[in-house]
């Protein structure tokens, strides 16, 4: 029963054409088979989920009554272990759940599994997880990306109609372009973060995987809201973004930023990326080319370094050993704590936390963290020139299609990579709207196209997705693989 | 040599509001170990912090009390440093942005007034609490993020009985602004005080020491007095103070190294990201203000202006917060001030001593209190019988009229119906009658005491006395 959409597994339930139960077998036994192939779940929660169909009823007013689901294994799921693929939380079990997998639940939506991840949501090729790296679903020799690359390979692969992942510098969207799925990330603040274990809280994102625009507007329309326990969650009241839904796009004004661009070395990808600029200028769209200024774009790397690791070193300063977590036992309280966490993170976890120590350093912290904070504002001044003109800026999600599980790590310091590769983090240092949508294949691997809109403006990048994916003719692609 | 003291005092306060400062759980004192605590004082990784707005409202309290600047954009900070009982890994506080700055507090010490400086006042929150045994250790997370308000004076204090009188009268702040129970001894008010010593007329710093874990005002005081002594041998013997941190041995009463600073913590204080800053309302800041409960200066001006009390006994009440609401309370149903002060701080002040308990404890309403005062001014029973009366009503808490009736107590004050008693007396004992023309002034007394046989002591001692010399005379 692999490729069914929130939409479609909806109709069949309603229809009759289809017995839960019987679905939820085959659903599980699919699940194995994804697994051994991708190496994508750290728990597969059957038991769960199988004692919640035992009093389920279907309830047809509700798109996701009784809609399976992975989340991302940095959510808290309580009674259900959460590890954010780092051996500090191997056997961790969360007393609470996250405020979205309690929305999630009342809406009646079965949770099926956690999904592998980089190691406490840093990193961008899963390869840094716990249980090892996660396959593609187009060539599991090749990574999904990260750090949600469970979650977007998981939904790539056809099995659950949505996946929930994070995203602090592009971890939804990055491994949405690699493994061909949908990926978006609301504003900041749109969905309560309250339990999702963060990265760096203020370019933290929960967002969603779909395969098909309508399934997405369905999820986030369920994730957003105001929350009490999160006090940066908007008391906007939500909008009917499925209901409002429309292919209609005539008149917006799209904007492409020329200096990313023109970094795109793949000839197919540009090609890809020309004619979907034809495509929106069909539909009745603008599209300019705009210029941001250089200096500020070769800047996000660094930034967004010096911003994301400091935030993070004092987020997971919680991860002690003490209360919960890893203990390695030891003779004091202080040294019960070095030891735990010496045993519990990885030589890069380590290297980050040390980085982000470093800038927070009151020696350094007005020449790193405090100046990365001005910088980030000035990055987001500029796009907030663009936006002064434009509904969205449209941007190539990547310059090549995932790499071999095996490859080197790329040069960070060419132009390519720190413009081009690194672009998507805009939207988390402005907390706008960012949508990954599949929009062709590269070498048998799927590439994909990202729409970035203005703050609370979801509606909007919905509908451009909406439209594009209408003309495009890939909507609920997926690659089981080799049975 | 002599030295001139330079102090300064850190104090903190926990806060009684209902919630935790940045959770919804309880807080609360006494409870089984770790039985108020949610995920949010456990540190579990994705909480979030929520501030508590009766949190802010008391730290904004203290501030009008300190007649402190109030920054009305609320920011917080993250402390970073790794301790067991610091759940997250850091403490939320306020470090570059405190609520208020800039306070002053009058006290007065030997009969000499003097304004302490006050820097700053923030908002933060309590860790766990720690209880080592020999081979481990166990961890209560009941306290952790119990609301705090710290505040911290300009090193402008020059004395141990300056620090002590500065403590006392934050303390009565804190209690008069209903913000804390403030109880030193129990750790809801804590006191970290910073001793430097110099030559007078330096206009440079000495090295100073912190003295931690005192448990009382008075250890504070004695705490400060060896510390001084003990920097000022050092000075003398030619050596030099070293900058570290000591606590208070109440058995040696002296204060011992615990550790010296040379391994500083580097905080990296930063923005705390989950809670951006906070306008407060500027009409809701004034409220507080216009809300804010007398305070005791106040009082003591209003005891003495309003009710002529002597100053003395003014402040004796007001020492003690629930006395002086007890004594405002009993105040509203007579006008005698300064008797009803004499009952509370003779009889009522003795009563609690010896019974061990508090104001709020005993049977006897301030209301009864104020009946039975009314009684012995207006004559309805005599000083001796109200004695009785207030014993009664600590025992029973029945209220005076009651009690008087019940026992029969009622003084016969007319000069008619004493008259008569009188005579009848004087009728039946002729025998005294002459005694008392023949000059033997034993007989008045004898006579007194039948009088009151008969009337059961309710005869007014002063009329009837007045009475039977009248009626003797006529004979």
């Amino acid at each position: 029963m692999y490729g069914l959409t929130i939409t479609q597994l909806h109709d069949m339930l309603k229809n009759k054409e289809i017995d839960i139960k019987t679905y939820y077998e085959q659903l599980f036994s699919d699940t194995n088979e994804v697994q051994q192939r991708l190496n994508a779940f750290v728990t597969i929660t059957k038991e769960e989920a199988l004692a919640k169909l035992d009093h389920f009823q279907f309830d047809e007013n509700n798109w996701l009554s009784g809609i399976p689901f992975v989340a991302k294994d940095n959510y808290s799921t309580k009674g259900i272990k959460t590890t954010a693929s780092s051996r500090m939380l191997e056997h961790y079990v969360p007393i609470y759940n996250a405020h979205v997998i309690d929305k999630l639940a009342k809406k009646d939506c079965i949770m099926i599994g956690k999904s592998s991840m980089d190691e406490l949501a840093m990193g961008g090729t899963n390869k840094s997880a716990l249980t090892g790296p996660v396959g593609n679903p187009y060539d599991a020799t090749r990574i999904a990306g990260g750090s949600s690359g469970g979650s977007a390979a998981i939904v790539g692969s056809g099995l659950v109609p949505f996946a929930l992942g994070s995203d602090t510098g592009d971890s939804i969207r990055k491994p949405a372009g690699y493994c061909g799925v949908i990926g978006f990330k609301p504003t900041w603040g749109r969905i309560s973060r309250y339990g999702v274990i963060p990265y760096a809280s203020s370019l933290d994102h929960v967002g969603a995987f779909t395969r098909s625009v309508e399934d997405m507007a369905i999820v986030i329309e369920a994730m957003s809201g105001r929350d009490e326990r999160d006090m940066t969650s908007s008391n906007r009241p939500v909008e009917a973004y499925y209901d409002h839904l429309t292919s209609d796009i005539q008149d917006k004004k799209i904007a492409v930023i020329q200096n990313i661009y023109d970094q795109i070395s793949n000839s197919e990808i540009k090609e890809n990326f020309d004619h979907i600029i034809d495509l929106y200028k069909k539909m009745g769209c603008t599209v300019d080319f705009v210029e941001y200024d250089e200096t500020l774009l070769k800047a996000m790397l660094p930034t967004y370094t010096i911003i994301a690791n400091s935030e993070a070193t004092s987020n997971h300063a919680c991860l002690d050993g003490v209360k919960y977590g890893t203990r390695v036992d030891a003779a004091t309280p202080d040294e019960v704590m070095i030891a735990s966490r010496t045993n519990g993170f990885g030589a890069h976890i380590k290297r980050r936390f040390i980085l982000g120590n470093l800038a927070l350093a009151t020696q350094n912290q007005e020449k790193m963290f405090r100046k990365a904070q001005r910088v980030r504002r000035l990055i987001v001044e500029e796009l907030n020139k663009i936006y002064e003109n434009y509904d969205v800026i449209l941007g190539p999600t990547a310059g090549h299609v995932a790499a071999k599980i095996e490859e080197e790590e790329t040069d960070r310091l060419t132009d390519e990579y720190l413009i081009l590769e690194n672009h998507l983090v805009l939207g988390n240092f402005a907390g706008t709207p960012s949508l990954t949508l599949p929009c062709g294949f590269v070498d048998e691997m799927p590439i994909g196209i990202n729409i970035m809109g203005k703050l609370f403006e979801e509606q909007t990048v919905l509908n451009a997705a909406y439209a594009l994916e209408k003309e495009l003719g890939l909507k609920n692609k997926y690659a089981k693989g080799e049975a | 040599m002599n030295f001139e003291v330079i102090i300064g005092l850190e104090v903190h306060c926990e806060l009684t509001t209902q919630s935790k400062m940045f959770s919804a759980s309880p807080v609360t004192f006494g409870q089984a170990p770790n039985t108020k605590v949610n995920e949010v004082d456990l540190g579990m990784t994705g909480t979030m912090p929520v501030l508590n707005k009766t949190g802010v409202e008391y730290a904004v309290r203290v501030c009008h009390a300190l007649n402190m600047e109030i920054d009305e954009l609320l920011r917080f900070d993250r402390k970073n440093y790794y301790y067991s009982d610091l759940p997250k890994g850091f403490q939320i506080t306020q470090d570059r942005f405190p609520i208020g700055r800039n306070g002053t507090m009058e006290i007065e010490v030997d009969g000499k007034k003097k304004t302490i400086e006050i820097e700053r006042l923030h908002m933060e929150e309590d860790t766990a609490k720690q209880l080592h045994f020999d081979d481990h250790t166990l961890i209560d997370y009941n306290r952790s993020g119990i609301p705090l308000i710290e505040i911290v004076t300009k090193p402008n204090i020059r004395s141990g009985k300056e620090a002590a009188a500065y403590l006392e009268k934050l303390r009565s702040i804190f209690l008069y602004t209903k913000v804390s129970d403030a109880k030193m001894e129990e750790g809801s008010m804590r006191c970290d005080v910073n001793v430097s010593i110099r030559p007078f007329g330096s206009d440079k710093f000495g090295t100073r020491t912190e003295i931690k874990n005192l448990n009382s005002i008075s250890n504070v005081q004695k705490a400060i007095e060896f510390e001084v002594s003990r920097q000022e041998k050092i000075l003398l013997q030619g050596g030099k103070v070293l900058q570290e941190t000591r606590r208070y041995d109440e058995g040696l009463k002296e204060t011992v190294l615990m550790r010296s600073k040379g391994d500083a913590v580097d905080y990296k204080y930063y923005p705390e990201p989950n809670i951006l800053p906070i306008r407060l309302d500027h009409q809701w800041v004034l409220d507080i203000k216009e809300a804010l409960p007398e305070m005791p200066e106040e009082r003591i001006k209003r005891y003495v202006e309003k009710y002529q009390l002597p100053k003395n006994d003014a402040k004796i009440l007001v020492a003690t917060k629930e006395i002086s609401d007890y004594y405002d309370e009993a105040i509203r149903y007579t006008k005698e001030y300064k008797l009803v002060c004499n009952w509370l701080l003779g009889e009522t002040m003795a009563y609690l001593n010896k019974s061990n308990t508090t104001i709020e404890a005993i049977k006897m309403i301030p209301k009864c209190l104020a009946e039975m005062v009314n009684c012995v001014v207006d004559e309805t029973i005599s000083s001796k019988q109200a004695k009785k009366v207030f014993d009664l009503m600590m025992e029973t808490g029945k209220d005076p009229e009651t009690i008087i009736e019940e026992n029969h107590m009622k003084q016969i004050s007319s000069v008619d119906e004493i008259r008569k008693i009188v005579c009848d007396v004087l009728d039946k004992n002729p025998q005294s009658i002459e005694d008392y023309k023949n000059g033997k002034d034993r007989a008045v007394g004898f006579l007194v005491g039948q009088i009151m046989k008969v009337t059961g002591g309710q005869a007014n001692p002063g009329i009837t006395n007045k009475v039977l010399i009248e009626e003797l005379k006529s004979r």
